[in-house]
């Protein structure tokens, strides 16, 4: 299908601090996704693969290169474009509703509509009983739940997410794995996941991208998919492990660059 | 920090109270010069039921009232200027830094000069005085607003009015608030220091009056009505700063 | 937070730069223009020229010297009584009980009363010359000095004070060797606020009482109508207050070379 998924052309990123000299962050990235796969960007920290997707989101200025949803060109954010960040990122001055009802309000829908879909999504979720809850009441899970809710109630088709689970402890991530899965199962969506963990990656990436280090690029794309079955029982199988095996060793590569440039 | 009780953990005032009694009552203290509490409680009774109190009260809100209320207004609108527009911060930011550590009370001779003996210049020089504090906080808390919170918001479909009103005015609020605390302290001091000065009219204007009159008991009734005004206004803010922060663990 | 940024044809950064170093002598320009403008009368806004020549020549004549030697002169003076007492108080607040109970009222209720109110006070007590103003000052800035102090003595590590008695430490050695050095920080950043503290209150007594000194200069100059002789006076402070601050800042990173700030 022509015009359909997102296309990265040959995108490029200079960060312009008020002091210091300009740094190239990302160098020609060519990406494609096609639409409702489920992207994951793999790197070692500072290899620009946050940006990239800063850049997707409409956040920075798209200075060198294009990219394109659905055949149109990205130029700032919108509600086609859902993101979740690690730090959740929720408005601490509103309840779990009133966040959640946050991007509906902004899409003008009827008060009865979009109270009932803000309510559909906190059970989809698991947190009913906590609507009028503030976020400094919540564990890290239920706030990150919280903002997905907050991202999927607007029903973006894409879904950008920025390590949303790494200030997570290992068995609530576990939990918010199959969550998401769950949920993209229902209502399936394009992902572009950033992450710097292989295992959650190749759980539960369609296809993964490993990038370089500074200034980034897209070293190799690995497809990740289960050849049969579900990614659970996947997960325990030996072709899984090798793939992980082969990815860190990629990411391991670029990890080393890195740390040979800051130490010059 | 504090006991258990509220009586035993104001019982020392209780004690200074007693003893501000009893003191000049011995001879202790000399009573012209430290007239005992009971008398300055009754001369306090006497201006109230004169009216004294109630008038020069009613002036000295208003200057509070208009100077605090001046800064606050102009100060949050400037500082989230600041915060929100790059040019405006360079033109005005290193104007703010160079003003900070200048006494603000110094100006108050100035708009004397400019405004005259009455009212003007002292809601002026209360204006004046409050409105960096406010300024750098609410640029400060501002600039502070998570950058992820303001993507969020536009990833939800804000515009760039939506997400200043929506989003960094509610996110600087906590900042904002605690400079408001800061200045409300400041409008204080500044009202009773340019109603010592000059004026006819106002709290301070009577503590000199009486003072000079040498009407000490009275003297006194007023400088604790102003403190306690002062300690109550800290009190009554806080509780509002509290109620209104609710969202905060 | 990001900004609003503006295109224009010179590129961002040094646009910035630019703007950022000539706001003030843009700023110092306009006043000198407007004056001899005369868009207000000279009255009300005396030329920045006319200023800085004022102030030289009082400088050079002597006016200056001594009505700032004079006020320095009572800000230190009130300053060190400050400071001394504040830190024995605060300390003892912090380490003895009974301290505590007694002036825990006195502070909290004190703290947010405007001291000034008491100048008429402590004339009725000191008279009309120097004691009433040092009294008052000591009366004012001792406050700050007393609430930094017990909190930074209070507020010692705790694992620091529990190591050092692991190894033997005794009562008095742990207050002077541990507990003190560990709460300079917090006692410095009370007594740099209480500096400028003294400085107001000082001028404000020497406005209200009049006399010698940069506020009752600054007070004549006003009855006299003497408006360049109230700017200078004001240019005056403005300097003493800043070079206050500045040497405050460097005896701290100073004094407190070992601390973790000082090694930015």
């Amino acid at each position: 299908m022509a015009g359909s998924g997102i296309v990265f052309g040959a995108v490029s990123h200079t960060y312009r601090p008020m002091r210091g000299r300009p740094v190239l962050a990302l160098d020609g990235v060519s990406l494609e996704v096609k639409e409702r796969e489920f992207v994951a960007l793999l790197g070692p920290s500072g290899c620009g693969k946050s940006t990239l997707l800063y850049l997707l989101g409409g956040f920075l200025p798209i200075e060198s290169g294009s990219i394109t949803v659905s055949g149109k060109r990205v130029t700032q954010p919108g509600p086609d474009r859902g993101i979740v960040f690690q730090n959740y990122s929720l408005f601490p001055w509103k309840t779990v509703k009133q966040n959640v009802l946050y991007g509906l309000e902004k899409q003008r829908m009827p008060k009865a509509e979009r109270e009932r879909r803000a309510q559909e999504l906190i059970d989809l979720v698991h947190l009913k009983g906590f609507e009028d809850s503030y976020p400094s009441q919540l564990s890290g899970g239920m706030k990150q739940r919280v903002a997905i809710a907050r991202t999927l109630a607007i029903d973006p088709a894409t879904l950008l997410m920025d390590e949303p689970f790494g200030a997570l402890d290992a068995q609530t991530r576990t939990l918010m794995h199959e969550e998401l899965l769950a949920i993209m199962q229902r209502s399936p969506k394009t992902v572009v996941f950033v992450t710097h963990d292989v295992r959650e990656a190749v759980y539960l990436a369609d296809r993964v991208a490993v990038m370089t280090a500074r200034p980034g690029r897209i070293k190799e794309i690995v497809d990740t998919r289960p050849p049969h079955g579900a990614r659970t029982e996947y997960q325990q199988t030996p072709e899984f492990t090798a793939k992980v095996d082969y990815l860190w060793n990629l990411v391991r590569d670029e990890a080393i660059r890195a740390q040979e440039e800051e130490h010059g | 920090m504090t006991s258990e009780n509220i009586f035993v953990r104001y019982l020392p005032l209780l004690l200074l109270a007693v003893l501000w009694e009893i003191a000049p009552r011995v001879h202790f203290v000399d009573p012209s010069e430290l007239p005992p509490l009971s008398a300055v409680g009754a001369a306090w009774w006497s201006l109230l039921l004169d009216g004294d109190l109630w008038t020069n009260g009613v002036s000295s809100f208003f200057n509070w009232f208009f100077g605090l209320g001046s800064s606050i207004v102009v100060g949050i609108a400037l500082g989230v200027m600041m915060a929100w527009s790059t040019t405006i911060d360079d033109i005005a930011s290193p104007l703010v830094k160079a003003l900070y550590p200048m006494p603000k009370s110094a100006l108050i001779p100035v708009m004397i000069l400019w405004l005259g003996l009455g009212a003007g210049s002292k809601i002026a020089s209360i204006a004046m005085s409050c409105l960096l504090p406010v300024i750098l906080s609410a640029y400060n808390g501002a600039r502070g607003v998570d950058q992820t919170l303001i993507w969020s918001a536009r990833a939800c479909g804000a515009s760039n009015r939506e997400v200043l009103w929506e989003v960094i005015l509610p996110g600087a609020l906590p900042e904002i608030l605690a400079g408001i605390r800061n200045a409300v302290a400041i409008s204080f001091i500044v009202l009773v220091a340019s109603e010592l000065l000059v004026g006819q009219r106002g709290l301070g204007y009577l503590i000199s009056f009486l003072g000079e009159g040498g009407v000490y008991d009275a003297m006194f009734a007023v400088v604790i009505t102003v403190s306690a005004l002062g300690f109550f206004a800290d009190r009554a803010y806080l509780y509002f700063m509290r109620r209104t922060l609710v969202w905060r663990e | 937070m990001e900004r609003v940024e503006s295109k224009s044809w010179l590129s961002p950064v040094w646009k910035r730069r630019l703007l950022r170093s000539s706001s003030v002598v843009l700023l110092a320009v306009a006043w000198e223009w407007g004056a001899r403008m005369h868009f207000v009368s000279d009255f009300l806004l005396p030329s920045l020229s006319s200023v800085l020549v004022r102030l030289w020549d009082d400088s050079v004549s002597g006016d200056i010297p001594v009505a700032l030697g004079l006020t320095l002169a009572r800000t230190f003076a009130g300053f060190s009584m400050a400071a001394i007492l504040g830190v024995l108080i605060g300390v003892t607040i912090a380490r003895l009980r009974l301290v505590r109970w007694f002036f825990d009222p006195i502070v909290s209720v004190g703290n947010p009363l405007p001291k000034i109110a008491f100048l008429p006070i402590f004339i009725l007590w000191f008279g009309v010359f120097d004691w009433s103003k040092i009294a008052m000052v000591a009366f004012s800035s001792v406050f700050p000095v007393v609430v930094a102090t017990w909190a930074a003595t209070e507020n010692v590590d705790k694992y620091l004070v529990w190591s050092a008695e692991s190894l033997g430490v005794d009562r008095r050695a742990l207050l002077w060797q541990i507990i003190l050095p560990s709460a300079m920080p917090g006692v410095f950043t009370g007594l740099q606020i209480a500096l400028p503290i003294s400085l107001i209150v000082v001028i404000i007594c020497e406005m209200t009482m009049g006399g010698e000194g940069l506020g009752g200069s600054m007070m004549t100059s006003m009855r006299f109508a003497d408006s360049p002789g109230v700017f200078s006076g004001i240019v005056a402070i403005a300097i003493i207050g800043s070079v206050l601050v500045k040497l405050m800042e460097i005896t701290r990173r100073r004094l407190l070379v070992w601390h973790a700030e000082s090694t930015r």
